[in-house]
């Protein structure tokens, strides 16, 4: 699920951009630091939509380099058990599939697939119902569960589920 | 369907709150990727002393986890984890940080052999027991009619556990091996398997816990990836044997290692390995229990245990399995001197071949020539001089089926039973070759 929080971060800043441009260095870096990482707690940052202030610079002894607080407001993504999530299916194999939901990965294991879906392997591997109706292959869309997540220092996995009701494919790329 | 959408959207929201409230890690769980598997706490390395036995106190009662709703479906996990129900992988509790295992082994060495106990390792599959996938089990339905009860485990021997879409067998004897064993030694469970498999396993094997206790050691609890290392045995080297199939696992202490007959029940096993013979759930007979490896191995481990209790009670300190070992096996084939024709290819270094490995270790001397002290000729083919020679000058002439079995049966086995006739008759297969380098 997608969060709009104000973060904060302490920025370091090299002598040669003091200057006119400060700011916007500042906030250049801030972007090449942080969008696209993954904490433990607010989940992956998307992407920074402002700057809410920059605080006093303190000057580092022994360098000259300068460190500046920064607040700023950032999308975040952040899994939650129970949650609900459409995905694309990425690979398949005899033991389920993984999927990807923007940056973070998910496993549904085929025990957790319905029952009547088989893995039938092959070119294409897939999971396929008894009378051919539905298929889930690489790049299909599937709607699923989250049952379980685990996070890391630079990402985040889950564990999913297409057992129950409403859910599964959405999209098949078959029929495109 | 309108309700239905909104009870849902309700519930989310409850969802929402409470992790947006509170500060509660239940649903994440952040790892410190660098967290070595075995550091533990001290206190309980001192808590543990005060225990009869000498565990490496991997025990569950330890344990602080509080979700304890074991999900009985921890079969398999992906990426820590669970795939069925998404929970963290419990991982061992309890463990003891590596630094401090030295002095404590001494220790326990000792406590063990002032109680008359050694070391003993066992391996599982084809050691102790044969599993199979449930989806290659072929037309041995008819198996599963005769399947034993998992309620008693006590009684049976052919176990199917759908919860791991495995079946296993248990080997003859292995029941009365372990009660003999563990009057003299201190067992521990080493398989190359995934730990859940290994705990079903010990189940099996052992449902009162009294040999094992939390004795199991799986794949995640080695240190190498496809070795097993004596270096999570809370033993000293000097008293430790191992009951294995597969040398190549053991390379580092070849020397205590004992090596066992394959235990192929399941035809997906033969197959394994590559072999076209039949299995025994094929052939529907069964190891002998008085015959077979196990057997063997208990008498074995009975002639180690008392010549090893014999060195000690005289000299402490020189007291080590290992020269037990080689020179009990030295004696089988004491005083026989073997002479090799056509069993190995042309200009190949002999003496690195297996059988001629495996000759040495069993105490024979082997020659390139013939002579008057040769005393058998192992040969592949009665038609060649070497056994024409051997018939004429009244040496035994045996195929390199017998070298084998010596080595297996751990005594010298009648010579008249590895007669060059079997090849013929293709009545005698080898096991594939257990390489010795």
């Amino acid at each position: 699920m997608f969060f709009h929080i104000v973060l904060e971060r302490n920025m370091q800043l090299h002598p040669r951009y003091f200057g006119r441009n400060l700011r916007d260095h500042l906030v250049t870096k801030l972007m090449k630091d942080v969008e696209g990482t993954c904490s433990g707690r607010h989940g992956f940052v998307v992407a920074i939509t402002g700057i809410e202030s920059v605080g006093k610079g303190l000057i580092r002894d022994g360098t000259g380099f300068v460190t500046f607080p920064v607040k700023y407001q950032c999308i975040v993504f952040r899994p939650f058990k129970g949650e609900i999530l459409e995905a694309v299916v990425t690979m398949v194999n005899k033991m389920g599939f993984f999927a990807e939901a923007g940056p973070v990965q998910m496993f549904v294991s085929n025990h957790l697939i319905p029952d009547d879906m088989e893995f039938q392997s092959g070119d294409v591997p897939n999971y396929t119902t008894s009378d051919g109706s539905v298929k889930i292959q690489k790049d299909s869309e599937v709607r699923l569960k989250i049952i379980g997540t685990r996070v890391d220092a630079t990402e985040i996995f889950c564990i999913g589920t297409i057992k129950d009701d409403f859910l599964g494919v959405i999209n098949d790329p078959a029929t495109i | 369907m309108r309700e239905d959408s909104s009870d849902a959207a309700d519930d989310f929201g409850a969802i929402l709150a409470a992790a947006l409230e509170s500060d509660s890690e239940e649903d994440i769980a952040v790892l410190d990727s660098k967290r070595v598997r075995m550091c533990k706490e001290e206190e309980n390395a001192k808590t543990d002393e005060s225990q009869s036995s000498a565990s490496l106190g991997f025990s569950e009662s330890n344990s602080d986890i509080s979700k304890d709703k074991a999900c009985s479906h921890h079969g398999e996990f992906m990426k820590g984890l669970c795939v069925v129900c998404g929970e963290m992988h419990p991982m061992p509790s309890s463990g003891v940080a590596f630094r401090y295992i030295h002095p404590r082994r001494a220790r326990d060495t000792e406590k063990l052999l002032s109680q008359k106990k050694l070391y003993l390792i066992l391996d599982l599959d084809h050691t102790l027991l044969n599993s199979t996938p449930l989806s290659l089990m072929t037309h041995e339905e008819y198996l599963k009619a005769r399947e034993d009860s998992l309620q008693d485990v006590s009684k049976g021997s052919l176990f199917v556990l759908p919860h791991m879409h495995i079946a296993t067998k248990l080997r003859p004897f292995v029941r009365t091996f372990l009660e003999e064993a563990s009057a003299m030694f201190e067992m521990y469970i080493y398989t190359m398997g995934a730990r859940p498999y290994a705990l079903e396993m010990a189940n099996l094997l052992d449902p009162d816990k009294k040999y094992f206790d939390a004795r199991v050691i799986s794949r995640d609890d080695g240190t190498q990836r496809h070795q097993k290392g004596l270096d999570v045995i809370l033993g000293e080297e000097s008293a430790v044997l191992v009951l294995d199939d597969t040398e190549n696992a053991w390379t580092k202490h070849k020397d205590n290692l004992i090596l066992m007959e394959r235990y192929h029940y399941f035809s997906s096993s033969c197959r394994q390995f590559g072999f076209t013979c039949k299995s025994h759930s094929q052939l529907e007979h069964d190891e002998s229990k008085p015959d077979g490896a196990l057997a063997t191995a208990i008498s074995v481990l009975n002639q180690l245990h008392s010549t090893f209790f014999a060195v000690f009670e005289a000299e402490p300190s020189v007291a080590d399995v290992r020269q037990v070992l080689k020179s009990l096996q030295k004696g089988i084939l004491k005083g026989c001197r073997l002479v090799f024709s056509r069993v190995f290819p042309t200009k190949f270094p002999v003496e690195s071949h297996p059988v001629w490995r495996m000759a040495e270790q069993l105490g024979a001397t082997c020659s390139e020539r013939m002579e008057q002290t040769v005393t058998h000729v192992v040969a592949m083919d009665a038609g060649t001089g070497k056994s024409r020679w051997a018939v004429k000058e009244k040496k035994f002439l045996v195929n390199p089926g017998w070298v084998e079995a010596c080595y297996y049966g751990w005594k010298r086995q009648p010579e008249d039973r590895y007669c060059i006739e079997q090849i013929m008759k293709n009545t005698w297969v080898s096991e594939e070759p257990h390489s010795i380098s």
